[in-house]
C-alpha cells in the first residue's frame, strides 16, 4: 500500500503486541490463578508468573475434574449445544434457502428475513418466565430436553439469517442447471446447494455452539442439577462457598476453552456469522 | 434476484416458521397474558390420606394386632393462580423506584459501553490495517475475548478487581465496592469482550476497501486524517450502522455479567434492567410483574430499533 519506514513498522507493531497483550490479560490471569495453591492467589503479587513468583502446581485442575457435577455439567452442555445446533440447522437451513431462492407474497422475503432477524433484538428475560411456568407445568425443570428445545428457539434466527445470505451470494445457475435436467427443487437444494454452501454453513454451527454452550439465563432458570450446564455449575459452586479464586479460574477455563478453540477454527467465517451476513469476513 | 415462485417454498419455509411461533411468538403471547395478571405460585395442601408405613424392601409394618402401621400423608400441590389486574403491573412499574434506577444504568451502560468499543475498534482497526509483524497471530489473539463464556468472564473479572492484593489493586480505586466505580468495571469487563469483535469487522470492512482508492485519494492530499475523515468513514457507515444495531441488541440484555460480577450491587447501583427483571420473576416470584417489566424493555428496543435503524431492511431485500 503506502511506504513506510521499517522503523515507524516496529513501532506500531510494539503498539499493537501491547494491545494484544493487555486484552490476553485476563485469560493470562485465570491460567495463572488455575496453578497456584489457594492460598498463594492472594499472596502472590505482581504479575503472577509461574516458575517465577510461585511453584506452579496442578491440584485445583485435579480436584475440580475429578467432580462427578463437572463432569455432569460438561456433559450436559455438550449435549444441550450440540442437539440445539442441530435442530436449528434442520429448520433454520431449508428456511434460509427458501428466503434466498424463492418469492413470497403475502409477506414478502425481506419482512421474512427481517422477522427471523427481530428475534435477536427480543430481550430473553420476556419468554423467560412464560418458558418457566410452561416447562414447569409440564414437570419438564431441570432436564436437558427444556433447555435444548430453548437453546434452539435462540440460536434458530442466526442460522436463517446467516445462511440466507450464504445461498444468496452462491451463483444460482448451478441449481438452474439441475433443474433443467429435471431435478426438483428438493434434490437441487440437497444436492447441489447444501454442498456448495457446506463450509460457511459449518462455520456458522460452530460460531452457533458457542453461543448455545455460553447461554446463562435460560440455563440458570431451567435448571438446577441433573441438567445444569457449565455456565451454572461455575456460578453454583461460587454462590455456596463463597469466590474461591483457585476452582473459579479452573472453572472458567474449562467452559472458555471449548468456544474459544471452535472460535480459532472458525476464524475465517467470524465476521460473517457474528454481523449476520452483513458484512464478509 | 428472487425468482422463484413452486409451492415447494412452504415446505422448506414453514417448519422454521412454525418453530417461531410456537416457541417465541407463543410464550410472547402467554407473557403478555401473565403481564396483565397478578401471578400467585404457591404449594398449597389439598389434602391428607393414612398410607401404610413401609419397610425398606416394600413390605408393611405391622401393628400389634396384626394391622398395618399407618401415617398421615400430606398432599401438596403447587398452585399457580392468575388473577386478573389489568394494567396494575405496568403502572407499579411507572412508580418503582428502583425501575428507575436500572433504567439509568442501563442507559448509561449501553450508551457508554458501545460508544467506546465503537470508537476503540476503529482505532484498532485502523492499527491493524497497516503492516505490522505478526500481525495475524496478533489478531488471532484478539479474537479471544469475543467467545469467552460471560459467566465465566464475570468470575475472571472478579479475581482481576479484587481489591486487597489483586492485579489492579495497586491503582487504589474502589472497582467493586463503589457505587460509581462498580459501573465503570462492568464497562470494563464489556469493552474487553465486545471490543475486538467492533475491531473485527470494522478491519474486515477496512480490507475490503479497494487500495485504488485509497491511492487516489492521496494524489489528492497527504493528510491521513482528511482521507479518514472523507473516504474511509464513509465508505465504513453502513458497517458502523450494523455493528451499532448489534451491540445496541446486546448491551440493552445485559444481564450475565452482572449476575456474576456484582450481582446489581453494591446496593443496586450496578442492577441492570434486565437484572432486576429477572430478579422480580426468579427470585421474589413475583412472575405478573417480571412480564410486565420485560414487556416494556421490548417495546422501548422496538421502538429505538424501528426508530433509528430502518434503513437496514433494505440491506437484507
Amino acid at each position: 500500500m503506502i511506504r513506510r519506514s521499517r522503523l515507524s513498522d516496529a513501532f506500531w507493531s510494539l503498539v499493537a503486541l501491547l494491545v494484544a497483550m493487555l486484552f490476553f490479560f485476563p485469560l493470562y490471569w485465570a491460567i495463572s490463578n488455575s496453578l497456584r495453591r489457594p492460598v498463594e492467589t492472594f499472596t502472590v503479587t505482581g504479575l503472577g508468573m509461574p516458575f517465577v513468583d510461585f511453584t506452579p502446581t496442578l491440584d485445583n485442575w485435579r480436584l475440580q475434574l475429578g467432580t462427578p457435577e463437572a463432569y455432569n455439567a460438561l456433559a450436559n452442555s455438550s449435549i444441550i449445544s450440540v442437539s440445539a445446533v442441530a435442530i436449528a440447522l434442520l429448520l433454520g437451513v431449508p428456511a434460509a434457502y427458501a428466503l434466498a431462492r424463492f418469492r413470497f407474497f403475502t409477506v414478502p422475503n425481506r419482512d421474512l428475513t427481517i422477522w427471523f432477524l427481530s428475534q435477536r433484538v427480543l430481550p430473553p428475560v420476556a419468554t423467560a418466565v412464560p418458558f418457566f411456568i410452561l416447562f414447569s407445568s409440564f414437570d419438564m425443570l431441570d432436564t436437558r430436553l427444556a433447555l435444548t428445545l430453548v437453546s434452539a428457539t435462540f440460536v434458530l434466527p442466526f442460522v436463517v439469517v446467516i445462511c440466507r445470505q450464504t445461498f444468496y451470494d452462491l451463483p444460482v445457475e448451478l441449481e438452474e442447471a439441475a433443474l433443467v435436467d429435471g431435478a426438483g427443487h428438493v434434490k437441487a437444494f440437497f444436492w447441489v446447494a447444501l454442498p456448495l454452501a457446506a463450509p460457511a454453513i459449518a462455520a456458522a454451527a460452530l460460531i452457533m455452539f458457542a453461543f448455545a454452550w455460553n447461554e446463562y439465563l435460560f440455563a440458570v432458570i431451567l435448571t438446577i442439577k441433573s441438567a445444569a450446564t457449565l455456565p451454572v455449575h461455575i456460578a453454583g459452586g461460587v454462590d455456596t462457598r463463597g469466590v474461591q479464586f483457585w476452582f473459579v479460574a479452573v472453572r472458567s477455563l474449562i467452559a472458555m476453552v471449548p468456544p474459544v478453540l471452535l472460535a480459532l477454527v472458525a476464524q475465517r467465517y467470524i465476521v460473517h456469522g457474528l454481523t449476520l451476513g452483513a458484512v464478509k469476513g | 434476484m428472487i425468482r422463484w415462485t413452486g409451492r415447494v417454498k412452504f415446505l422448506f419455509l414453514l417448519p422454521a416458521v412454525l418453530w417461531v411461533l410456537s416457541f417465541t411468538v407463543f410464550p410472547l403471547g402467554y407473557s403478555l397474558y401473565l403481564s396483565l395478571h397478578e401471578v400467585e405460585r404457591k404449594v398449597v395442601i389439598t389434602g391428607r390420606e393414612k398410607v401404610p408405613v413401609l419397610k425398606a424392601d416394600g413390605t408393611p409394618v405391622l401393628k400389634a394386632d396384626g394391622t398395618p402401621r399407618t401415617r398421615t400423608k400430606v398432599i401438596r400441590e403447587l398452585q399457580t393462580t392468575f388473577t386478573w389486574n389489568s394494567f396494575a403491573n405496568y403502572l407499579r412499574a411507572f412508580r418503582d423506584e428502583e425501575v428507575k434506577e436500572a433504567v439509568r444504568v442501563t442507559v448509561i451502560f449501553t450508551v457508554v459501553a458501545v460508544g467506546t468499543e465503537i470508537l476503540l475498534g476503529l482505532g484498532l482497526a485502523w492499527l491493524f490495517n497497516r503492516r505490522l509483524y505478526a500481525r495475524g497471530f496478533l489478531r488471532s489473539v484478539m479474537i479471544l475475548p469475543i467467545f469467552a463464556t460471560p459467566v465465566a468472564v464475570g468470575y475472571l473479572f472478579f479475581t482481576i478487581f479484587y481489591e486487597l492484593g489483586g492485579p489492579l489493586s495497586w491503582t487504589g480505586i474502589p472497582w467493586l465496592s463503589d457505587p460509581d466505580w462498580a459501573l465503570v468495571s462492568i464497562i470494563i469487563v464489556d469493552l474487553w469482550q465486545w471490543t475486538p469483535f467492533c475491531f473485527l469487522v470494522f478491519l474486515a470492512a477496512l480490507q475490503g476497501i479497494p487500495e485504488e482508492m485509497i491511492e487516489t485519494a492521496m494524489l489528492d492530499t497527504n493528510s491521513q486524517w482528511e482521507i479518514w475523515r472523507y473516504v474511509i468513514l464513509p465508505i465504513l457507515r453502513p458497517v458502523i450502522v450494523i455493528v451499532l444495531l448489534l451491540r445496541f441488541a446486546e448491551a440493552v440484555k445485559l444481564f450475565d455479567i452482572i449476575a456474576t460480577l456484582t450481582k446489581g450491587g453494591p446496593g443496586i447501583a450496578t442492577q441492570s434492567y434486565s437484572y432486576l427483571a429477572f430478579n422480580r420473576g426468579f427470585k421474589m416470584n413475583d412472575f405478573g410483574y417480571a412480564s410486565a417489566l420485560a414487556f416494556l424493555l421490548l417495546i422501548a428496543v422496538m421502538i429505538i430499533v424501528t426508530l433509528f435503524f430502518r434503513r437496514l431492511r433494505t440491506s437484507y431485500e
